[in-house]
């Protein structure tokens, strides 16, 4: 993956109505741009737009064939995206597991010794 | 960048957060942050060790680690502190680094080139009746991006596609 696809796709990422968009894809599948705006008080073309952006970073395909050109959401960015941040994740969720073990250690030593 | 031409994508400052209760009181939980005996005990995944660890506990000091993983692979971090506010919080950079202290880039260990140069670590310990809540905020690249106030809705919204990338 070149270096800048995971600013990208953090980039498309930043914007609420285009999170928004893609976990509609993520739950209903392939969708127009007509059923993708319905959700938002927006205008097709300012749809459209994030779209773009979308489509841009790699997140999203659009079919050639239909008028419609459905919209799907594309699964590698993401994968790295959740990956980067997973990472960090399971280093501290596995670290805390561990201090917990050791808060228990350490009181029933002092319990003990009291 | 791709989408240099739209103004309206300025990156989120990517942030992760995670929180959990501890069943000891607040000082005990702040000490094996912060002290060396206690921090070398949990620090890390499990099966890793942590044979270095020095924590100079002042605003400005350092904290210099090595991890070990089952391997036997080493990994250094520095980081240093910004904030220290006795047992409630503390705030400190974390960085790779080599066993004399010295900042290297992720890649010197493998990382890929998006990871990083730099995060901001901030613990923040709360004591609710005689336990304490452990807020971990772990924020990264890229430097000088806006808070947009959404990071928390990023983060829900990547974890629910990646249970759906899970199922594809």
């Amino acid at each position: 993956m070149p270096t800048d696809t995971l600013h990208s796709t953090f980039r498309a990422l930043a914007d609420p109505t285009r999170r928004a968009i893609l976990a509609r894809l993520a739950s209903g599948g392939e969708a127009s741009v007509k059923e993708l705006a319905e959700p938002f008080q927006m205008t097709l073309p300012a749809v459209s737009k994030h779209l773009k952006v979308l489509e841009r970073a790699g997140l999203i395909s659009r079919g050639r064939e239909a008028q419609s050109r459905p919209c799907r959401l594309e699964a590698g960015p993401l994968r790295e995206v959740s990956d980067w941040v997973e990472q960090y994740r399971r280093f501290w969720e596995q670290s805390f597991d561990r201090l917990d073990d050791y808060l228990h250690e350490l009181r029933r030593g002092e319990n003990e010794d009291g | 960048m791709a989408n240099n031409a739209d103004p309206n994508t300025e990156p989120p400052e990517q942030e992760l957060v995670i929180t959990r209760m501890f069943d000891a009181p607040r000082e005990l939980v702040f000490k094996a942050w912060t002290e060396p005996e206690h921090f070398v005990r949990w620090w890390g995944p499990k099966g890793y060790t942590t044979p270095f660890c020095t924590i100079d506990l002042r605003p400005g000091g350092i904290m210099h680690n090595c991890m070990r993983s089952p391997e036997g692979r080493e990994v250094w971090t520095r980081g240093v502190f910004r904030e220290i506010v006795v047992p409630e919080r503390i705030v400190l950079t974390d960085s790779f680094a080599d066993a004399e202290g010295k900042v290297v880039s992720p890649t010197h260990y493998g990382m890929s080139p998006e990871w990083p140069l730099e995060t901001l670590l901030t613990v923040t310990f709360e004591e609710h009746a005689g336990e304490t809540k452990v807020t971990l905020r772990h924020a990264g690249i890229p430097s000088g991006a806006e808070r947009d106030g959404a990071q928390q809705g990023w983060v829900e919204t990547v974890d629910r596609l990646a249970e759906y990338l899970a199922e594809v």
